[in-house]
């Protein structure tokens, strides 16, 4: 029990003490929120300032430096009339859709799998999500060397009895986009597998009771009702899987070199070659810029489209 | 002919497992040729081919790899770049999931004016390709006087890796209940305290999730990592090109086969061990 | 008072000597981080610290784009190393976006110049200056035979012009070996172009690829090569796209393959592998129809950067002298397989394979014969934006036989309009 006099003094001192505090937490605060901005800010700064310098180098005729004087849009004309470009664009949607719906799909068919409580889904899941975790080139070398008739799967397969075997997709110049969207899926759809089987695991439980006690077979529940329901994640998916796609660059380097020919030159390659393998760089961007403006067409649907779906759904939204 | 139910079952269940492992091979296969080919000899591969068993195991390769390998002119394999990478990658991935959960915060629970268009610029920053961005960031380091410095790379990292941290950790955040925080502010909570006492608790899922995504990316990063360091400090990844990419050379096959898997040791034990948290952090809402 | 002048004036003695004696020392950016090539690389270092001058190794793994991205970022940063590798018509290129040093003095000081092929030094020369040096000199239009091959369908010599290549293709079809290995690399392909114009006309190459000649290019020699490149790419297994040409060897050696044309380093990479010339293979020149030696060249070099440093500046004129020097270019060619840029240097020694000797004395005699070619494919006949414009006709052309030889001159010659 403080003796009255003792409180009586501190009183004062410690109403000090506390306003000294709170003077000091504001600041504190202030100074934590304004570089929470700063931080923003400089984010901000970087995508829109190095997009604008690509931009404006590409309008000028830098080669192996940048430089500043403006030319106009002569690279921009120049590649499009190039083979390269057009085969790299090409390239880019077949390998793109092929890409992104088969690791879609095959993500959703061992999400699936993995969800009917099998053993060992630890081991199942680790083996189907290291790919991710390798170098695309590594993967590349690896595949180039697996895929390859001579040395690789014809040539095991033959080997081993069946003379007609023919897996020469990759030497094939029509074919051999279709080999690198094969190492690709390889890498990357253990990783949409992943994402589907957490939406899978975070549906209702109620959700699959309904669809059992309908009566439906396992097939149609999944296709009617569960994999509906879990929509938001395959856009997700879609859109990580999509920008993995659009950077591609050492996997197509170190399986084919862009090659047979130029057969499966992607739009990165293409960047890359120019920008610092020809000293082209004024090229280079303008290649650049090219896919970034082809990109935004594709995503600009989604964005307005989560837009209109965050709107109706999160208390933040 | 009507089965019995429970043949039938066994046969489902059957035909599950056996596609499950046909899809484990294939998953399997590139792993199980690096490890092979990490115990063969050059000479035997050179007389036989890249792909197949070895015919005499090679323990040499790991101990080369990992110690006395020849780069740059010092023998010491690629175990001093391996430290380089962990310097560069842990910080890189520590201080960019944190800009990633305060930008996430700021942007989904602190809404101002243009949050959203800010938002999206940052996420457009994910497609930016690694090669466009290669010479502005030589220009930025030179005038931030930070060329060839490991701070330098690590700011990279940092900085790139903002447009995925901010995404996942956005995503995430809006999903917290508005009452909790808008009822912490009318008690005078401010946004440092808001963010240490009532988000930073709710974000271990997403912060995992992102902690792996990064540590993956800037661990196998290697364009950025080339250009961008000196010499001792480079990180493995650099070093493993030292070991291919060369048209006059006989390639190392086998040294290169057994440096590729210990380089990829790290992210591999971080997937095996962080899957778990992984889809538990999924699951908790990332990426609704 | 006299006792802190005296301090004083030794203070500032002591200040002007160090910094009027510079401490020679030299960093080089290259890509020569392992292997045989990594070794050569600190053989040139022993020998540059045993002249006095420390030794800094800058190497770069990885492709020499990710090199030359380094050098480009290093130069924006403004420190470039003090001598960095590079090689053919980019030397001119990069020596206009830093300043480079003058080494005309040291050049003359050993009398350099007139040791080594007036067109190798035409490169290492801007506007009349030595800024660069060459290290060593590799053959590109060697040619490889299995010895298993050979024996099989009973050949005992190397085929010297085209038409008697022909003739054992043919042979070597009819046994059932494939006559021509080829990995399918993008270079590999522009490769095999110019050996075979470089075997058939010297001179159309030289005009056509050098000094990129429209009416040569358009011309009856380049259709003529192109022919002969299409013929040879039926022997070639369709199979062997994409990859490093080292992944066919053992097929190669095995008597799968009959021919493999590639350069000189080739030799190198089958000794590591345990092969013996005479024994599992035979190299020479490949075919030429000109009746005088053709040599198609590669040669790396080093390029001089200013670095405004007094210490690298001492350093640098150290390591020139070594480079200009006999013993380097023993002890380099020795350990990476080439030949020495000195005409003056004696291949009979025990530490030189027989490749290397008759790619020596090729040189010499092409020399002689003003038949010297520097190769389009490994970047030596024209800066990169040019190279890579002709390779992406010629690597289309190798790898999709629907393209006809008449076709590809007219995208051969287009694309040199673009780049001109």
């Amino acid at each position: 029990m403080r003796s009255p006099s003792v409180s009586a003094r501190q009183g004062p001192v410690l109403s000090r003490q506390r306003s000294q505090r709170r003077v000091w937490a504001k600041w504190v605060e202030t100074f934590a929120k304004g570089g929470a901005y700063i931080i923003l800010a400089a984010g901000i700064l970087y995508v829109v300032g190095f997009t604008l310098w690509t931009m404006w180098i590409s309008l000028t005729d830098s080669t192996l430096l940048p430089n500043y004087a403006f030319v106009g849009f002569k690279h921009y004309s120049r590649l499009l009339q190039s083979r390269v470009w057009q085969v790299a664009y090409i390239n880019l949607f077949v390998y793109g859709v092929a890409f992104v719906s088969i690791s879609c799909g095959i993500g959703m068919l061992l999400a699936v799998l993995i969800d009917q409580r099998i053993r060992a889904e630890n081991l199942f899941r680790t083996i189907f999500l290291y790919p991710m975790a390798l170098s695309f080139v590594v993967t590349g070398t690896v595949w180039g060397w697996i895929l390859n008739p001579t040395i690789g799967a014809e040539h095991f397969v033959r080997g081993l009895g069946w003379m007609e075997f023919r897996f020469d997709w990759i030497v094939d110049r029509n074919m051999a986009i279709y080999t690198i969207s094969i190492a690709a899926v390889w890498q990357a759809s253990g990783f949409a597998m992943a994402l589907f089987l957490a939406g899978l695991r975070s549906l209702d439980a109620d959700l699959y009771n309904a669809a059992q006690i309908d009566g439906a077979s396992p097939l149609r529940m999944y296709v009617r009702i569960l994999i509906p329901a879990i929509w938001p994640i395959v856009a997700s998916v879609l859109v990580i899987l999509l920008q993995l796609a659009l950077k591609t660059y050492d996997l197509v380097q170190a399986m084919t070199a862009g090659g047979p020919g130029i057969a499966t030159m992607l739009p990165t390659n293409v960047v890359y070659d120019y920008m610092f393998q020809r000293g082209q760089m004024g090229e280079g961007s303008a290649a650049a810029v090219m896919l970034l403006m082809s990109l935004l067409i594709v995503i600009l649907p989604y964005v307005v489209l989560q837009q209109i779906r965050r709107r109706g759904q999160a208390p933040n939204g | 002919m009507v089965e019995s139910r429970s043949t039938g079952r066994a046969g489902g269940r059957f035909a599950l497992y056996a596609v499950l492992v046909a899809f484990a091979a294939f998953y399997l296969t590139p792993l199980v040729v690096v490890f092979l080919n990490s115990f063969r000899s050059l000479e035997e591969i050179t007389q036989t081919s890249v792909l197949g068993i070895p015919h005499a195991i090679r323990w040499e390769n790991w101990a080369q790899a990992w110690g006395s390998y020849c780069i740059g002119g010092i023998c010491s394999g690629i175990s001093p770049y391996m430290w380089n990478s962990v310097a560069i990658a842990v910080p890189a991935t520590l201080l960019s999931t944190l800009v990633g959960a305060l930008n996430g915060y700021l942007l989904s629970l602190w809404r101002f004016k243009g949050s959203q268009i800010a938002f999206g610029v940052i996420t457009f920053g994910v497609f930016l390709p690694a090669q466009m961005k290669l010479v502005p960031w030589a220009i930025t380091l030179r005038a931030l006087d930070l060329s060839d410095t490991v701070t330098g790379l690590t700011l990279i990292h940092i900085v790139q890796g903002m447009s995925f941290t901010t995404l996942f950790c956005r995503n995430y955040y809006v999903n917290v209940p508005a009452d909790l925080i808008n009822s912490a502010k009318v008690d005078g909570a401010g946004f440092l305290q808001i963010f240490r006492r009532i988000v930073l608790p709710l974000s271990p899922p997403i912060l995992i999730v992102t902690v792996i995504w990064q540590f993956t990316n800037i661990w196998n990063e290697y364009l950025y990592g080339i250009t961008f360091s000196e010499g001792s400090h480079r990180p493995v990844t650099a070093a493993l090109m030292a070991f291919s990419a060369n048209i006059a050379q006989a390639r190392e096959y086998g040294i290169e086969s057994a440096a590729v898997l210990l380089a990829a040791l790290p992210t591999i034990l971080v997937y095996l061990f962080g899957g778990k948290y992984f889809l538990r952090g999924l699951t908790a809402g990332a990426v609704k | 008072m006299l006792a802190s002048r005296t301090g004083a004036a030794a203070a500032v003695i002591a200040l002007i000597s160090v910094t009027a004696s510079a401490e020679p020392r030299v960093s080089v950016m290259s890509q020569w981080t392992a292997g045989a090539e990594g070794a050569a690389l600190n053989a040139f270092g022993d020998l540059v610290t045993k002249a006095g001058a420390k030794w800094e190794n800058n190497s770069v793994s990885g492709f020499t784009t990710d090199m030359m991205n380094k050098l480009r970022a290093d130069i924006i940063a403004g420190h470039p190393p003090a001598m960095s590798q590079l090689k053919g018509p980019e030397i001119k290129e990069w020596s206009a976006i830093a300043p480079t040093v003058n080494l005309n003095e040291i050049v003359a000081e050993v009398g350099y110049e007139k040791m080594i092929s007036p067109d190798l030094a035409k490169i290492h020369k801007v506007n009349g200056n030595w800024v660069a040096l060459p290290l060593q000199i590799y053959r590109v239009n060697t040619l490889f035979a299995s010895k298993k091959a050979m024996d099989k369908i009973g050949a005992t010599a190397l085929p010297k012009t085209w038409d008697e290549f022909n003739a054992m293709a043919k042979k070597f079809a009819d046994a059932g070996i494939t006559p021509v290995a080829h990995g399918g690399l993008p270079w590999a392909d522009t490769m095999d172009f110019e050996i075979v114009l470089a075997g058939m006309s010297p001179a159309a190459y030289k005009k056509a690829i050098m000094d990129l000649d429209d009416t040569a290019l358009r011309g009856p020699e380049v259709l003529a090569a192109l022919t002969e490149l299409r013929q040879m790419t039926k022997w070639m297994n369709p199979s062997n796209a994409g990859q490093h040409w080292s992944v066919f060897l053992p097929n190669l050696m095995k008597g799968e393959y009959g021919f493999l044309m590639m350069g000189g380093w080739a030799s190198g990479v089958l000794k590591r592998g345990q092969f013996e010339e005479g024994k599992d293979f035979l190299c020479g020149p490949t075919p030429n129809n000109s009746g005088k030696p053709v040599f198609d060249m590669n040669a790396d070099g080093l390029i001089f950067w200013d670095t405004k440093n007094a210490d690298y500046a001492a350093g640098q004129k150290i390591a020139a002298k070594v480079a200009m020097g006999q013993e380097f270019n023993r002890v380099f060619t020795q350990i990476n397989g080439s030949i020495p840029v000195r005409s003056d240097i004696d291949l009979s020694d025990a530490a030189y394979q027989p490749c290397q000797r008759d790619a020596g004395a090729n040189l010499a005699g092409a020399v002689a014969a003003n038949q010297v070619v520097m190769s389009l494919g490994h970047n030596m006949a024209q800066p990169n934006a040019a190279t890579a414009a002709l390779r992406d006709v010629l690597t289309e052309f190798v790898h999709n036989n629907t393209i006809t030889p008449a076709e590809a001159q007219q995208r051969l010659a287009d694309a040199a309009d673009t780049v001109r």
